[in-house]
């Protein structure tokens, strides 16, 4: 069952994530950041009363939306293709590779107090100017590595 | 308060996966300057929520569930800097960012798997160093409180 196109475009997908930043602040003033919830999650499964909950709540909406997403677009399909950077890697060089990229962006994120969302999105909605600085930060440094690989791997990155 | 943020999460969660965030080619092509469209997908949100949040904050807004709206704007710090730095080298790295990973891998990109145990292991390990460098402060602060050997 296909009931969504194969992409919904930016100026759909953009708008909306806009008006969920608005809701929750609007309705809960809160801040929409995704890294919390990661953290949350796992102080929720080392000591649960320490944990903030509406945060394990808002990853565990994380999971039902992004579930409902993938069955609405034909359901899962399981595999362990990554992309340029599998066709680069042996599946045992990317297992560790993938591994201390997310440790470099929990430790990055928890360091500058926001990820993609709680700087990109949440923090430059409300110019905070912390957040405009962070999310400058990621985006160059994100874009010139990337630049400096495809150059290095003569276009294979 | 639970249920809401719930039905916010659903709705983030369903926009990464619809909007093929998750997708480490559709991120790659971004950073590598291919295509616009998420640049333009953020923009797109930046201009629907900030006049709408700025307004809200104008009228000193009250929220039903959290008391008079506060928007948690914090001011420029070096650690934005180092932190960018290093979020932004993973992100390039992985091709994929915390919510994203998590729609990747439900999705069936099981190696978003490696990258959220990684994120998991940085954020404790980033808050491990922090604690750390507040006690070694306490320390030097109030040399003769038991805190500081703890």
């Amino acid at each position: 069952m296909e009931l969504l196109p194969d992409r919904l475009p930016w100026f759909i997908g953009g708008p909306l994530i806009g008006l969920l930043v608005v809701a929750l602040y609007a309705v809960a003033n809160k801040h929409l950041g995704v890294t919390t919830s990661y953290m949350q999650v796992v102080t929720f499964v080392r000591s649960p009363r320490m944990a903030e909950m509406w945060r394990v709540w808002f990853f565990g909406g994380l999971v039902v939306g992004s579930l409902l997403a993938t069955f609405l677009g034909g359901g899962p399909s399981p595999s362990l293709n990554y992309g340029a950077l599998g066709d680069l890697l042996p599946i045992a060089a990317i297992v560790p590779v993938l591994f201390v990229a997310g440790v470099i962006m929990g430790f990055g994120a928890r360091w500058g107090g926001g990820c993609t969302s709680g700087h990109g999105i949440g923090g430059a909605a409300i110019l905070s100017p912390g957040a405009l600085v962070g999310i400058v930060t990621i985006m160059g440094t994100a874009i010139g590595l990337t630049i400096i690989m495809h150059l290095i791997t003569g276009g294979v990155l | 308060m639970n249920p809401f943020t719930f039905l916010v999460g659903l709705g983030f969660g369903f926009l990464i996966v619809a909007t093929r965030l998750s997708d480490y080619t559709v991120i790659h092509d971004m950073l590598l300057l291919r295509e616009p469209d998420v640049f333009l997908l953020m923009g797109a949100s930046f201009i629907v929520a900030m006049p709408l949040l700025w307004m809200l904050r104008r009228r000193n807004w009250k929220t039903p569930l959290g008391g008079e709206l506060q928007l948690n704007r914090v001011e420029v710090e070096r650690k934005h800097l180092y932190g960018g730095v290093l979020f932004g080298a993973g992100w390039a790295t992985a091709g994929t960012c915390p919510g994203p990973a998590l729609g990747m891998t439900l999705g069936g990109g099981m190696l978003g798997i490696f990258v959220m145990a990684g994120l998991a292991t940085g954020i404790f390990l980033r808050n491990g160093v922090a604690r750390h460098i507040l006690l070694r402060r306490d320390a030097t602060l109030h040399p003769a409180r038991p805190t500081a050997n703890s």
